[in-house]
């Protein structure tokens, strides 16, 4: 009776000592779950980072190559339009100075100074205009933006539709901005696109600015542009990331082209 | 123990609170072996203190480390209810309180699982101590809840000290995962401090 009572009484105690090692043994199960799974997450973690850490990196590069373009562009208008203007300047005034001319051909090589010096004068005007529009300091967005469009249609053969309401709900910087990414789109259009119609119309409504821009050129192919994303886009998007904004577009041979852009402003 | 001592005065709060938990232990510890083995007097009554202390100072740590208020909450209720249960049943101040050292110690391991939950994608400090915490509570709630019952069965002295022994290897395992807690975190800014 009393050993029977002793082993009854024992296997109780080996079943608290099996649920104290299943209870241990799944307690160290789930330390160790939680180091694969930490090592899981920090990994990708470690691989987002890196991620946005290239992109940046691409964003930068495309800027400084911009840059460099840009510059090289200026350069190029600044000896064409300029220097080889002021040139013929100096030439004609040299001829002046030596003095062997008679009445007539001085006055008709002062003529000439003074058509090219107008017309230079008016070329630097135009440079300066195209690296600043004074307009857009003077008169804001939508003065601007009609300028543009008017250019547009006065000079490229191109006929542009605008549509523009517009409150002056945003800083003059990010007003260069979209001013900025609109004549991409324009150049663009017309570059690669050779679209003949543009249309841009702009709605400020309740803190959302609202930017939609359709062209009739050929279009592109949206995926293949994904992967290479052309200097002009990642310019542009850069732009709208630096505005907080949304970017979308459609596009198609055929079809044309169609850009959206959403922009909080509160 | 003498290590988080030494660097008590210029640690966070978290740690600080868990130096008096690790200090209130080993009084408990020290008096209860002085009680038993060398007056060989009745010790058991140590074992409410033991748990009230323990749930008090480690819901305190993991107030600090968890930064939630609720912790608070939970630990007046608890205490609380401790208190009630004394109330009820004086004669429960004799016994092992199995219920009220299997409620506090499942809360801690809530907590500790809720702080590895935290840590997944930041590494936190105590993390060691974490895993210490969960591994010895874990296990010893078992040890502890069955403890009355273990004093009502007839069985060998063997089988009681294996019980026994048990729990202080656990307890050992904890006390080495503090010290390595320490040791990562502290010793080298002891170092540079010097």
């Amino acid at each position: 009776m009393e050993k029977e009572l002793l082993q009854e009484d024992s296997q109780i105690i080996v079943i608290i000592f099996i649920a104290i090692f299943v209870l241990l043994f799944m307690a160290i199960a789930l330390v160790v779950f939680f180091f694969f799974s930490r090592k899981k997450i920090l990994a990708t973690e470690l691989e987002k980072a890196n991620l946005a850490l290239s992109h940046q990196k691409g964003i930068l590069q495309a800027t400084i190559e911009t840059q460099e373009q840009e510059r090289e562009r200026i350069a190029q208008d600044l000896h064409d339009a300029i220097s080889a203007k002021l040139n013929v300047v100096s030439l004609s005034t040299n001829v002046l100075i030596d003095g062997n001319l008679t009445i007539e051909e001085q006055q008709e090589a002062l003529k000439h100074i003074l058509n090219v010096t107008t017309n230079t004068l008016e070329s630097s005007r135009r440079l300066a205009h195209n690296l600043l529009p004074p307009i857009l300091d003077k008169f804001g967005l939508a003065a601007a933006l009609e300028e543009l469009c008017d250019e547009f249609e006065n000079s490229k053969k191109v006929s542009v539709e605008n549509n523009i309401v517009y409150n002056d709900s945003l800083t003059k910087n990010k007003e260069l901005h979209i001013f900025r990414i609109i004549q991409e789109f324009m150049n663009n259009a017309i570059r690669h696109g050779q679209a003949t119609v543009l249309n841009l119309s702009i709605e400020d409504i309740k803190n959302t600015i609202k930017i939609k821009f359709i062209d009739n050129g050929v279009g592109f192919d949206a995926q293949t542009l994904e992967d290479k994303a052309g200097l002009g886009l990642k310019n542009i998007q850069s732009r709208i990331d630096i505005l907080e904004g949304e970017l979308a577009y459609k596009s198609g041979k055929g079809i044309g082209t169609t850009f959206e852009i959403k922009i909080n402003n509160s | 123990m003498g290590c988080y001592l030494k660097s008590f005065a210029r640690k966070s709060k978290a740690f600080k609170i868990f130096t008096i938990y690790l200090v209130s232990m080993s009084i408990i510890q020290v008096s209860s072996t002085f009680l038993g083995k060398i007056l060989h007097q009745e010790n058991l009554f140590l074992s409410h203190y033991f748990f009230i202390a323990q749930f008090l100072f480690l819901s305190l740590f993991y107030k600090e480390l968890l930064k939630s208020k609720y912790i608070i909450g939970v630990l007046i209720f608890g205490l609380i209810y401790i208190i009630y249960q004394y109330f009820d049943d004086p004669n429960l101040y004799f016994k092992y309180n199995a219920i009220g050292i299997t409620i506090t110690q499942s809360i801690i391991v809530i907590y500790t699982i809720i702080y590895f939950y935290k840590s997944l994608a930041i590494n936190n400090k105590f993390i060691v101590i974490n895993i210490g915490v969960f591994l010895y509570l874990t296990s010893s709630t078992l040890i502890f809840a069955s403890g009355n019952l273990i004093f009502n069965l007839k069985i060998s002295e063997a089988m009681n000290y294996l019980l026994i022994n048990i729990n202080r290897i656990l307890y050992f395992v904890f006390q080495i995962l503090i010290f390595i807690e320490w040791r990562k975190n502290y010793y080298k800014k002891t170092l540079k401090s010097l």
